[in-house]
């Protein structure tokens, strides 16, 4: 039998005694090694880059370069690791920005020792996970996100009336085949449109294009 | 004796408990630790109240919120959360009250650690305070 690979872990906190407990916490699990500690977004992002983890465990206030800061350079450092936010409080836009910045999971600090290892293992396999919970439908979590912030005025992108509705469709969860039936056209012509939509907004599969659609008010307000 | 849960959250304190078994002597240093960052914590919460320094008052209360959301000390996370709104606000009308149950409730903590841990878990500087 082979062993299962340990989960790498890198935990960014400032304060010296959240990482040391939650470093303990976390080894008490023989799947997971905590690999590095950063005391800043600064370090946190050295250390990614330097030890490849497989998760990162992100506070959103840090000083030097903030949590939110460090989490948009993580995304756009096209590393492999998994970052999981970790804060004391967070209000929705914040909820909605870190998932709009690649974060996989949010764990509130007086949860932290009794759902993290949870948490983890969660989103290395392939979970996202908000309020204690894996999410079971994130295009719907984001909706509700966005719904609950301030909306913005609505844009097209260049995107024809037809591909705006496919938008909306598919950050319904609609597949391919209910667009086509929806619109009374062939599944190949709603992957034509998908492609367009795709190389317009330049997006690479329909995660990306449901997270730019509630990133940039790409979808009609609420029963309208 | 009934755990008074927003003193300090059992399930957080066994659970760690657990994770460090094999370590007790690390256990209880990571909880003075903690403790002996929140009294200097509250020196500079008081001093930052006393100069009006919101911002300093802000990033001290959210520090020590962390670490005190983390380890289960509830109402001394509650308090911090409190002041660090204040601090937020830049309005410290009414710190001088969260200062005083802030300190109340960091000596609870401290109070249910030594019964829980012993008192070697107390800092050197805040035996007195038992």
């Amino acid at each position: 039998m082979v062993a299962a690979t340990p989960i790498r872990v890198l935990i960014a906190d400032d304060h010296p005694v959240v990482r040391v407990g939650l470093r303990n916490m976390l080894q008490a699990d023989s799947l997971i090694k905590v690999v590095g500690e950063a005391r800043d977004g600064v370090e946190a992002l050295e250390l990614a880059r330097k030890l490849r983890p497989d998760i990162l465990l992100l506070d959103l206030a840090m000083p030097v370069v903030a949590g939110m800061e460090a989490l948009r350079e993580m995304t756009s450092g096209n590393l492999n690791t998994r970052t999981i936010v970790l804060t004391g409080l967070i209000d929705n836009r914040q909820i909605l920005e870190a998932l709009q910045l690649g974060a996989r999971g949010v764990v509130l600090k007086d949860a932290a020792v009794e759902n993290l290892t949870e948490c983890i293992r969660a989103v290395m396999q392939g979970q996202y996970w908000l309020e204690g919970q894996p999410v079971q439908n994130l295009v719907q979590v984001l909706r509700d996100l966005t719904a609950q912030t301030a909306p913005l005025p609505r844009k097209t992108f260049g995107l024809t009336a037809r591909e705006m509705e496919v938008v909306t469709l598919i950050t319904e969860g609609c597949t391919n085949k209910d667009i086509a039936k929806t619109f009374g056209i062939s599944e190949e012509t709603v992957k034509r449109h998908l492609t367009n939509i795709f190389n317009k907004l330049g997006v690479g599969n329909r995660l990306e294009l449901a997270l730019f659609a509630l990133n940039h008010n790409l979808l009609p307000a609420e029963g309208g | 004796m009934p755990v008074n849960e927003t003193t300090l959250a059992s399930q957080v304190f066994d659970q760690l408990r657990q994770a460090m078994a094999s370590d007790p002597a690390g256990f209880t240093e990571l909880y003075r630790d903690y403790l002996a960052d929140a009294w200097q914590a509250l020196q500079m919460l008081r001093k930052a109240v006393q100069q009006g320094q919101a911002e300093e008052l802000r990033a001290n209360a959210h520090r020590l919120k962390g670490s005190s959301l983390v380890l289960g000390a509830r109402e001394v996370a509650q308090c911090a959360s409190a002041l660090e709104e204040m601090g937020r606000n830049a309005d410290v009308r009414g710190a001088g009250a969260a200062m005083a149950q802030i300190e109340r409730a960091l000596l609870l903590v401290q109070t249910e650690l030594s019964d829980r841990l012993g008192p070697a878990v107390v800092p050197a500087d805040q035996t007195a305070a038992l």
